[in-house]
């Protein structure tokens, strides 16, 4: 099982469709889905970090590793940060994806 | 004299695997910038999460290991699921479903009801016994014996949003033209995880072609054991009978595994063939909630297509766009 407190704010169906046209078999499918995922964690986190003021990102990074999938991460991330932390991180993810889309496209030209 | 000059074989490299190179390299890239970005503004974060041995581009396979755990141990998640409904002894659920049924005569509606007050809110993975639960609840109502967890395979959740696929290609030239009636969603430019239903059209049998009409899809990528339990789980998991029900509407259809995805980022857990997506919610049902479970059926006697246990339709609720 593999689930991270943030899943349900991702959506990035327009760069799996565009995967899923180059990508011929199950293993390079699976391969550049697993780059596109890795570079999610690496933005997400950032994100959180970013707004998360410093002396409250110990805690969050052990209760973090303690459980991944707590979606009450996310209760505790909006009373620590006071904004809209599921927004930011939509917001964040959807930069990547514009950005991810624009540079297969391009490659397609 | 024909052939190609040497310095001119790169004309001979098909432009698809261009593209997958080029892509992959560039993700590369871009992944590289994303890590070194991450350590160069966070050295401390870095530092706290090398002592735990634990990378943040493998988070994923991290929370893999700590629910795996705590599902072994009989505590699904380390924290109580949100939506846990306090759920009395299944045989009275059962018992209110009968009197329902024998009152009302309607058994989708009966079906809808039990799943609303088994199912939380929001999709998360089920623990053990929500499933029995609806075990009991689609053998008594569906008359098909399903389970979430089979010969002890249990996928990452049997609660969770499907979404619309594409045809399959079935053999080497198949086009979409040859899957009327559903042409708008198109064929798959890829195979599907476990290649072509067939080695030629002359190959392909109607047993084969329900496969892949009747086609669902599901996250085997991100099972723990999927690398270290090969070729088994991928023998195991081929063609598997699944019952999948639109827990919105209860309409249910068997259908086959054939293809692996979605990918973790979009948000689904599974996925539907146009055919699949078609009986579930209607012609513009694009996403929404199902259940998913393996069909017990060792003697190969539950068809695939619609579970037809609803003969009286809730025209309200079959057609459910998201």
């Amino acid at each position: 099982m593999s689930k991270l407190f943030f899943d349900q704010l991702l959506v990035l169906d327009e760069v799996e469709g565009e995967i899923k046209k180059i990508a011929k078999t199950r293993e390079e499918k699976e391969e550049l889905w697993g780059l596109v995922d890795e570079m999610v964690h690496h933005r997400v986190l950032g994100c959180v970090l970013d707004k998360l003021p410093r002396e409250n990102h110990e805690e969050f990074l052990e209760r973090f590793h303690a459980a991944p999938q707590d979606e009450s991460l996310l209760d505790y991330l909006k009373e620590k940060i006071g904004d809209n932390i599921d927004e930011l991180i939509r917001q964040e993810i959807g930069d990547l994806a514009f950005e991810l889309l624009e540079d297969i496209r391009a490659e397609k030209k | 004299m024909g052939g190609k000059l040497p310095t001119q074989t790169y004309q001979g490299i098909a432009r698809d695997k261009v593209d997958f190179d080029y892509l992959r390299n560039h993700l590369k890239v871009k992944h590289l910038e994303a890590k070194n970005a991450f350590s160069k503004k966070y050295p401390h974060v870095e530092k706290f999460l090398k002592e735990k041995g634990l990378d943040v581009g493998k988070i994923r396979e991290h929370s893999a290991k700590i629910i795996g755990a705590g599902a072994l141990t009989g505590t699904l998640l380390l924290t109580p699921p949100t939506g846990t409904k306090s759920l009395p002894p299944p045989q009275e659920v059962l018992e209110k479903v009968r009197e329902k049924a024998s009152a009302a005569g309607l058994p989708q509606k009966i079906l809808v009801d039990s799943l609303a007050a088994v199912l939380p809110e929001k999709t998360r993975p089920l623990d053990r016994s929500e499933e029995k639960y609806l075990e009991r609840i689609f053998e008594d109502i569906l008359g098909i014996k399903a389970k979430a967890n089979l010969e002890g395979e249990h996928l990452n959740t049997s609660y969770g949003l499907i979404g619309a696929e594409q045809h399959l290609k079935r053999y080497p030239g198949d086009v979409i033209g040859n899957h009327a009636p559903y042409l708008k969603e198109g064929i798959a430019p890829g195979l599907g995880a476990w290649g072509y239903f067939a080695r030629s059209r002359a190959d392909i049998s109607p047993s084969l072609e329900e496969t892949e009409k009747w086609y669902a899809v599901v996250q085997t990528l991100y099972l723990p054991d999927w690398s270290s339990r090969q070729p088994y789980l991928r023998d195991w998991y081929k063609y598997r009978k699944v019952l999948i029900v639109n827990t919105d509407n209860g309409n249910a259809v068997i259908a086959a595994i054939a293809d692996s995805g979605p990918a973790a980022w979009t948000g689904k857990h599974f996925g539907g063939s146009p055919e699949v997506m078609e009986y579930l919610g209607g012609p513009r049902y694009k996403k929404g909630p199902v259940v998913l479970f393996f069909v017990d059926d060792p003697q190969n006697k539950v068809p695939l297509g619609p579970v037809e246990y609803n003969k009286v339709n809730l025209p309200q609720l079959a057609l459910v766009e998201t």
